[in-house]
């Protein structure tokens, strides 16, 4: 079920009262009760974006949105997001999942990361595609990535994508700390990152471990990981903003709102169209399922079909597939497939 | 978009319970705060209302209602369509007035 997202840029008082969150309003008083105070459902609730100084929370409140596993964000004075908070019993067979998380073969978590980055760049080509820029390297990319990437081909596909995708007169660097658009670019990941990180936890993962990224500073590396092939939607709401002339300068409230409906953007899949946060859920649901041995296949949302190309691409991760069965049988390893991954830097 | 008028249902409880002893009373109170407990909110005195997002929402809240049902008493439960809800007409007095919006799946307090 899709759930609601609440963010608050002014001053609040964030309290709960009869399994709902109360939202007291300091700035409206002078409407009237109607307009000042408002109350929600707490299960209702999936992200809490808290982005004003003179936000009051009670214990309570806090309790209960994570009890029903809901994602609360805050902010600092640059009303960038600083910090996160998810439960830690998202999921039932919790101990169960994380076992298999945590014992999860390497092959295994380099075959997963193929697919992620393929899906990645087939995305980020489809945004190209969509701007009718040349994407036809980047396809042929997404065809070569090998298991684990060890051709980095995720980091070329992005090098390519981020200097075509923008238009000429934005001179655009993508960094943490460039110009904008790289504010809104950074808020929109934000924002996707928990709504990712939230999907994993009620999965019964941890987002702490993840396939790729490992930074050791990084609290959220499967978060990082599979957030991957779902950014080039965030790439679209801002690309959007930009066509459309706003002032994007600033993050302004219509913008943020723009960058906040990125849970409500409908993505589609191979036989199914959800919104973006439902989407998440299937993908971190076939996460889970693959590192039980389950599934072999990460469900990932494809934004536009290759169709030509698709034969060829599904064929080369059926004999990855195979490869993989043979891995873990131990008996039909072949040492010669195997020279080029030793020498990863994993 | 999946979030539209025709697919965003509320759903609305009237009831009618008993008063007369202290035991009904206890039984009246007890069902209208477990039906706020479930998001449900005062429309009229003895109307409750609840936004639900699907079809398959609402029907686990009309669920939650059923199993608290009280002994005695009248209850009605009924489903409309956000479009449905939004042709209705309210007034205070003479005076119109609006209807409750329509929540959001975002929103910017």
């Amino acid at each position: 079920m899709i759930k609601r997202t609440l963010h608050f840029s002014n001053p609040a008082y964030l309290s709960l009262s009869q399994g709902q969150l109360m939202i007291d309003l300091p700035h409206l008083k002078v409407l009237g009760e109607k307009e000042s105070k408002k109350s929600v459902p707490i299960e209702d609730v999936g992200i809490v974006v808290l982005e004003h100084q003179q936000i009051t929370i009670t214990h309570g409140c806090i309790a209960a949105l994570l009890n029903n596993n809901s994602a609360i964000i805050t902010c600092d004075h640059t009303h960038h997001p600083t910090g996160m908070m998810l439960p830690i019993d998202g999921h039932h067979t919790q101990s169960e999942r994380f076992r298999y998380q945590v014992d999860a073969s390497l092959p295994l978590k380099k075959q997963l990361w193929q697919q992620t980055t393929q899906a990645k760049i087939l995305n980020q080509a489809a945004i190209l595609a969509g701007r009718g820029i040349d994407h036809d390297n980047m396809l042929h990319w997404a065809k070569s990535v090998r298991s684990g990437d060890p051709d980095n081909y995720e980091g070329r596909a992005a090098a390519y994508y981020w200097k075509n995708v923008f238009p000429k007169k934005v001179e655009f660097f993508r960094g943490r700390e460039g110009d904008p658009p790289n504010n809104l670019l950074n808020y929109g990941y934000a924002i996707l990152r928990a709504i990712v990180a939230r999907g994993l936890v009620c999965s019964g993962l941890i987002p702490t471990l993840g396939i790729h990224h490992r930074n050791k500073y990084n609290a959220y590396c499967l978060a990082d990981d599979i957030m991957e092939p779902y950014r080039p939607y965030v790439d679209l709401i801002v690309l959007r903003i930009i066509d459309n002339g706003e002032n994007f300068l600033e993050l302004g409230n219509s913008i943020k709102s723009q960058l906040l409906a990125i849970a409500t953007v409908d993505v589609q899949f191979e036989k199914s169209r959800s919104p973006l946060m439902v989407g998440v859920q299937n993908t971190t649901t076939s996460l889970a399922r693959c590192y039980e041995g389950k599934l072999r296949k990460i469900t990932y949302p494809m934004m536009k079909d290759f169709a030509p190309r698709r034969g060829v691409l599904y064929k080369d991760l059926e004999e990855d597939f195979i490869s993989l069965a043979a891995e873990e049988e131990g008996k039909y390893y072949k040492a010669g497939d195997d020279d080029d991954e030793e020498e990863l830097p994993f | 978009m999946r979030l539209n008028e025709y697919r965003i249902l509320w759903v609305l409880v009237f009831f009618d319970l008993p008063t007369e002893t202290k035991k009904d009373r206890q039984i009246y109170s007890k069902f209208r705060k477990d039906i706020m407990k479930d998001g449900f909110g005062m429309f009229q005195f003895s109307i409750y209302l609840r936004h639900c997002s699907s079809r398959e929402n609402a029907d686990v809240h009309i669920k939650r209602v059923k199993k608290i049902l009280p002994p005695k008493g009248h209850v009605g439960i009924m489903t409309i369509t956000d479009k449905q809800f939004g042709m209705m007409e309210l007034f205070y007095g003479k005076e119109e007035k609006e209807l409750p919006d329509t929540p959001q799946q975002l929103e910017l307090f």
